[in-house]
């Protein structure tokens, strides 16, 4: 409430911004000083947000009018309330954290300082996100947290398949906001405000909030990469590792769920039925999805879709508080997985393929116990940090006698542990599979203290020790779940968890069987076929060529027929070649001041009608 | 300025108007008549600012100010194809140019 | 009858315009159109609109007659030196005769324009948010307000105006061979 507050996050909001300015304009050819700045200026963040949040006792509400555009008012402002708390956390923390991981993974790269630049540009647009106070400047940041995402997919822009990704995202994304900016424009005409809070007055009843609510879910399908348009996300890691790792994992994808958390007054039972129904199926499909890919990086993008599918089945059980809890633990577990990805990548020299890889736990320890801490607590591991959030879900949806969703659920939580023994079986244990496996080494502390700390510490302790970890300030929305979390062996749960456990224990035994191959592959190439086939992009494909453009060539011959053929060249044309024919002699001299002349003439004339009545 | 009265100043921006109008009927060098239509611009303006004054009311003050920025667009566009006017066909003579006669 | 300063520079005005119109050299007929401009400025100011009167000068006088004398000065055409066609001359004197004639009566004679002078604010406007004042303040406040639209749009098309003469002044034969 004090001014000296708001100022703070002013300053939270705007140093990279300035940061990423200066980064751009001044530092192009400096590329390690721009790393450092920007690492440091993400640290600073990091710490001003931790006072802010020790500070502040409770919502900090701050406002300014920029403009008024008729009925609709342009404001900018800050809406500090318990979600965007928590989500203020977590984003200035892992984001810290991964900037000082990308100095040791981006040594080598010539284009430091652009990639520096960027990462501050996407920290300015998310942390826009978590404090603005109305749907308009929600969107604003939205749409520059899609462009930032854009610029750091296609990093290393002179590959084909990352322009081609970046491109996909990007576009993937508009179709969803789409969806979001007709919201808001259905928003505006139903309640006449985009403010959260006066928003939070009205109650949604009758038929317009039910579009309302679908459309505003339009963007977060695109942003939280939810099906139908899921489809960006795993060709997304052609970006950098780290920016999988910040973005793609943690906090970006997340921001959607945040977004659908902060306007969930605005939902009704409807929306909220389809969101759980389909972030349950994206749940279990992502999982088994990541069974059948090589590429270690794509297996832990479709385990991000899974887990965000588990996100959004929690807030269409009506649970948006334990939906935040695990956006929370999943941004450090995932993080710290895709940080010791890179590490791992980084330290086999640039090799991505999983099969390739192996025996990495003795030359890369503590890379090794960073990732398998990480997955324990991805595969819901009781007392590690995803078994407080996850088994709260899976928990959740069978009481609210949701058995559909528990039943997706199930399998999700199945296939978690098991693409999660195939990953760390074929990294980790065995013998190495090649070259650059053989003679892989451990990352420079700049890489291992993030992981250390994401991984050791957060991954493991973020659910019993969160009082120690988070400030108390940022876990007031979900503080409830967390200490109602018991150990119970009663709770189906429970069970679902430790029956996953165990089938993960024997994938571990299961994909050792072919050192060098994948073992489902090599069983059941039919299966493996089935789940490595991307469907919905080949529908895509299939809509584009087949349906879209057929559409537009027959509206292009249309065009060419009536607009170019008949009104162009009989009535546009013909009409003044008639009046030209009998006119020719007198009228059209190609003399100026002739024409200037009749112009006159018929001004006076007009002039004469109006003039005279 | 006691004696001077809306119809003096109108009388101003009306004969203003007429030459100018004049001007771009028998100038026949392109830049010469682009600045008559100029000065018709101007007698416009000012008989706005007149009824602006006499009426005792801002707005047409302001539109005369938004003449003024169309006006100074317009001759910058105006200007440059002119320029490349004559950049085509080497003269500016109006007489010169009457293709869309053949 | 009107007061001096009024009758000085309309007749100033007007001659300057003529001098426009009838002179053979371009560089002449800029200069007499620079005069006029100030000339019309000048009566700006008798009309209390002085912000207006400055800007007349500054755009109008400085910056657009500038770039015409360049343009006149980068083309370097003269006028041919043969006579007018009797045709034109009779048509632009037939045309500036009668509609003189129609200024003069529409203004001066026919009654349709009310011999107001001008005088304080009438109470019924002196709250109208756009009274006529001198300052410029008074623009600056309703150029963002009521206006506001009109404005972004007048930015907008200067925008394009700055476009479209880069793209209108580049070499047509350097773009042809690309």
């Amino acid at each position: 409430m004090s001014p000296d507050l708001s100022c703070l996050v002013h300053w939270i909001l705007f140093l990279p911004l300035v940061v990423a300015a200066f980064s751009a304009v001044v530092l192009r050819r400096a590329g390690t000083i721009a790393a450092w700045l920007s690492t440091a200026t993400a640290f600073v963040i990091a710490y001003l947000a931790w006072i802010v949040l020790s500070q502040v006792p409770g919502d900090l509400v701050w406002h300014v009018k920029l403009a008024n555009f008729g009925q609709m008012e342009l404001g900018f402002g800050y809406l500090l309330n318990a979600h965007a708390r928590l989500m203020l956390f977590v984003v200035s923390f892992v984001a810290a954290w991964i900037h000082l991981f990308s100095i040791g993974y981006m040594a080598d790269d010539e284009a430091k300082g652009r990639f520096f630049a960027g990462l501050s540009i996407f920290m300015f647009s998310i942390l826009g996100i978590v404090v603005a106070d109305n749907l308009l400047m929600t969107f604003i940041f939205w749409e520059l947290v899609g462009f930032s995402s854009y610029m750091l997919i296609a990093h290393y822009f002179d590959k084909d398949f990352a322009a081609a990704a970046s491109k996909k995202a990007f576009i993937t994304n508009r179709v969803g906001d789409l969806g979001f900016i007709l919201g808001l424009a259905f928003c505006l005409q139903h309640f006449g405000t985009l403010n959260f809070a006066d928003l939070a007055a009205h109650q949604p009843a009758g038929g317009w909030p039910i579009a309302l609510g679908a459309l505003l879910m339009c963007g977060f399908l695109g942003k939280s990469a939810q099906f139908p348009l899921h489809v960006w996300l795993t060709d997304a890691m052609a970006g950098p590792t780290p920016v999988s790792a910040l973005i793609h994992a943690a906090t970006m994808v997340a921001a959607g769920v945040y977004f659908m958390a902060r306007i969930f007054f605005l939902m009704t039972p409807e929306v909220l039925e389809i969101i759980a129904i389909s972030g349950a199926s994206m749940a279990a499909l992502g999982g088994l999805c990541a069974l059948a890919q090589t590429d270690i990086k794509k297996s832990l993008a479709y385990s991000t879709l899974a887990h965000l599918g588990i996100m959004a089945c929690a807030l269409g059980l009506g649970h948006p508080e334990l939906a935040l809890l695990h956006m929370t633990m999943h941004a450090f577990f995932k993080a710290t997985l895709f940080l010791g990805a890179g590490s791992v990548i980084h330290g086999c020299h640039h090799e991505q393929n999983m099969l390739q890889m192996g025996g990495l736990l003795k030359k890369m320890p503590i890379t090794a116990t960073a990732f398998i801490i990480a997955t324990l607590s991805n595969c819901a591991v009781p007392f590690f940090a995803g078994w407080y959030s996850k088994d709260a879900i899976i928990e959740a949806a069978f009481h609210g006698h949701h058995y559909v969703a528990f039943g997706l659920l199930a399998i999700a939580a199945l296939a978690t542990c098991l693409y999660s023994a195939r990953m760390v079986r074929l990294v980790f244990l065995g013998s190495a599979q090649s070259e650059a496996a053989e003679h892989a080494h451990e990352s420079p502390w700049t890489m291992t203290v993030p992981l250390v700390i994401l991984g050791v510490v957060f991954s493991l302790a973020a659910g019993f020790a969160t009082s120690f970890l988070i400030p108390a300030n940022a876990t007031v929305s979900i503080a409830e779940p967390l200490h109602e979390m018991a150990f119970s062996f009663t709770a189906p749960a429970t069970w679902v968890g430790l029956l996953s456990l165990l089938a993960g224990w024997a994938a571990l035994k299961f994909y050792g069987i072919f050192p060098g191959k994948d073992s489902l592959q090599v069983f059941s190439p039919r299966t493996y076929h089935l789940l490595e086939h991307r469907w919905v992009d080949s529908f895509y494909e299939w809509y584009l060529h087949k349906v879209q453009r057929r559409a537009a060539e027959f509206i292009a011959f249309l065009d060419l027929l009536l607009i170019n053929g008949v009104i162009g060249r009989w009535i546009a044309a013909g009409i003044p070649a008639v009046l030209g024919y009998f006119t020719g002699r007198t009228l059209h001299r190609g003399q100026t001041r002739g024409y200037a002349l009749w112009i006159i003439l018929g001004t006076l004339l007009l002039a004469w009608c109006f003039l005279a009545r | 300025m006691e004696h001077t009265t809306l119809a003096h100043h109108l009388l101003l921006a009306g004969l203003l108007f007429v030459i100018g109008l004049t001007g771009v009927l028998i100038r026949r060098n392109l830049l010469v008549v682009y600045m008559c239509l100029e000065l018709m611009l101007t007698a416009a303006t000012l008989a706005l600012v007149a009824f602006s004054r006499f009426n005792h009311l801002m707005d047409g003050a302001v539109l005369v100010f938004f003449v003024i920025t169309v006006a100074a667009a317009e001759v910058a566009v105006g200007l440059a194809l002119i320029v490349a006017l004559f950049r085509q066909r080497g003269t500016v003579q109006s007489d010169a140019l009457n293709s869309l006669h053949d | 009858m009107p007061d001096g300063l009024f009758i000085f520079f309309a007749a100033l005005t007007l001659g300057a315009a003529a001098l426009l119109v009838l002179s053979r050299n371009p560089v002449t007929s800029a200069m007499g159109m620079i005069l006029a401009l100030v000339g019309v400025a000048a009566d700006f100011f008798l009309l209390d609109a002085y912000f207006l009167g400055v800007l007349q000068v500054l755009v109008y006088a400085g910056a657009v007659m500038v770039l015409f004398l360049f343009i006149i000065m980068l083309m370097n055409s003269d006028d041919p030196t043969g006579a007018y066609p009797w045709k034109t001359l009779a048509l632009g004197l037939a045309t500036f005769f009668l509609l003189s004639a129609g200024v003069l009566w529409l203004f001066q004679w026919s009654g349709a324009v009310p011999s107001i002078a001008t005088g304080p604010t009438p109470p019924e406007l002196s709250n109208v948010p756009s009274e006529f004042t001198t300052s410029a303040k008074s623009f600056g406040r309703l150029l963002y307000s009521k206006y506001l639209l009109p404005l972004e749009i007048a930015g907008f098309l200067l925008l394009v105006a700055l476009v479209g003469v880069v793209s209108l002044s580049k070499d047509s034969n350097s773009t042809a061979q690309n």
